[in-house]
């Protein structure tokens, strides 16, 4: 019985202990009389599930990249003198402007939270995309359909992540990320899934008649006042 | 028996709607006059790919931004330079782009202008003088590549002299690039000199300078 509690103790000691490592290591470092000793003090800024996510963020800032220069190849091909549809150059370089940022907003965001970035890591069905020959030279509804499939995409991934946080499983579950998500991510997506559903609809509309190719002109002229 | 003829409707009506929808989504090819397009194979094919040199360097600042952005590091105003630095590097390429498509070119393979090589080769860094150092010798190479693209596209097999792309690298980019070399080769100076004796508390308020 006396075994049982000595056992008892020193494992509760050593779970406070383990709550206060920073302060210990510190402590000990300061008391050290070898001026030159480098043990290393435990105080970084993780806590919670940064470390069972992490790797997922990181996926995620990468494929911000990737549909930030997929968008930017979208733009340039309407920018061209033969497509010359300003307003759709204008919309996609607006979604390539946005992914750019929200990556660099991540990346920020991981090392907030005591992680790091790591720049080679790819889903596999991202990388399995490229070996489909990717084409960005498209027509304008095309063009549009592809980019609502793509917002799609990161909106699905951001939920999966989220997913991931919520998991009730110390290893997972982290409020803060999930909530960090829920309100810099989750509503930009919402609204611009919208606005590009509403596009298809309006011009798979407007291309259903003889007035094509002067519904696309007006059409443009509407993207490029937004 | 009710619910397989709902279902049926809802499959017919929606194959009707399809089937009625054949959309005008493409145009008539163009007939438009090439002659005043000018621009010679060669110096296109450089500038192609001076644009995905400057997304590299883009992304080689990405790199230095994440990695003092981290616990460890802590250095957010070196973050700060950095991850602008990044964005710069990416709106040299659209520059670039933009002055193709004035020019007339870019109408095709479009899609193999960016490739998914980017990532950055190094990623972290001892000093904050180090990432400065190999911020200068970047922006030596980027600039070494512009003056490339400038030889190709004065003076190449095809004998044709872009005098006014060559006027826009030269007035325009190699200016940035000159000045841009200028303040990073100040920042070294700077930051050395402090940490000579006060290694650690000079970086700390360099750092802090940066954010200012």
């Amino acid at each position: 019985m006396k075994a049982f509690f000595t056992v008892l103790s020193v494992l509760l000691v050593g779970v406070l202990a383990s709550e206060e490592y920073c302060y210990d290591d510190v402590v000990r470092a300061c008391k050290t009389t070898n001026k030159l000793s480098t043990s290393p003090i435990n105080c970084t800024a993780k806590y919670g599930a940064i470390d069972g996510v992490e790797e997922y963020l990181q996926k995620y800032v990468n494929h911000h990249f990737i549909r930030s220069f997929e968008y930017l190849l979208m733009s340039t091909h309407y920018a061209n003198y033969e497509k010359n549809r300003l307003g759709f150059e204008k919309l996609f370089r607006g979604l390539s402007d946005e992914t750019w940022h929200d990556a660099i907003e991540l990346i920020q965001y991981i090392t907030k939270r005591g992680g790091e970035m790591n720049f080679q890591t790819v889903s596999n069905d991202i990388i399995s995309e490229e070996q489909q020959d990717a084409n960005f030279e498209l027509y304008e509804l095309q063009s549009i359909a592809k980019a609502l499939d793509i917002e799609k995409k990161l909106a699905v991934e951001a939920h999966r992540i989220h997913g991931e946080a919520t998991r009730k499983n110390s290893k997972f579950h982290d409020p803060e990320i999930s909530s960090h998500l829920e309100h810099e991510f989750m509503p930009k997506h919402r609204d611009t899934i919208r606005k590009l559903a509403g596009y298809t609809s309006d011009l798979s509309t407007l291309l259903n008649g003889p007035d094509s190719s002067l519904s696309l002109y007006l059409f443009d002229e509407y993207l490029q006042k937004q | 028996m009710k619910t397989t003829v709902v279902a049926l409707c809802v499959f017919l009506s929606c194959s009707i709607a399809i089937g009625s929808a054949v959309l005008q989504c493409e145009h008539k090819e163009l007939d438009i006059p090439k002659e005043w397009k000018d621009m010679v194979d060669p110096c296109v094919h450089s500038m192609r790919g001076q644009i995905e040199e400057e997304l590299k360097a883009a992304m080689q600042y990405m790199a230095m931004g994440a990695h003092f952005s981290k616990d460890t590091i802590n250095r957010p105003g070196f973050a700060k330079m950095f991850f602008e630095s990044a964005s710069e590097e990416r709106q040299h390429a659209i520059k670039l782009i933009s002055y193709l498509l004035m020019r007339g070119e870019l109408t095709s393979r479009v899609s193999e202008l960016i490739k998914r090589n980017l990532a950055p080769k190094t990623t972290s860094w001892v000093t904050g003088v180090e990432a400065l150092k190999d911020a200068l010798k970047l922006e030596a190479s980027v600039t070494k590549k512009i003056r490339e693209v400038i030889k190709v596209c004065e003076d190449n097999p095809t004998k044709y002299n872009d005098y006014h792309l060559v006027d826009y690298l030269t007035g325009d980019f190699l200016d940035e690039q000159y000045h841009g070399q200028r303040d990073i080769a100040g920042k070294v100076s700077t930051l050395e000199k402090l940490m000579e004796k006060h290694g650690a508390l000079g970086e700390f308020l360099f750092d802090k300078k940066l954010l200012e």
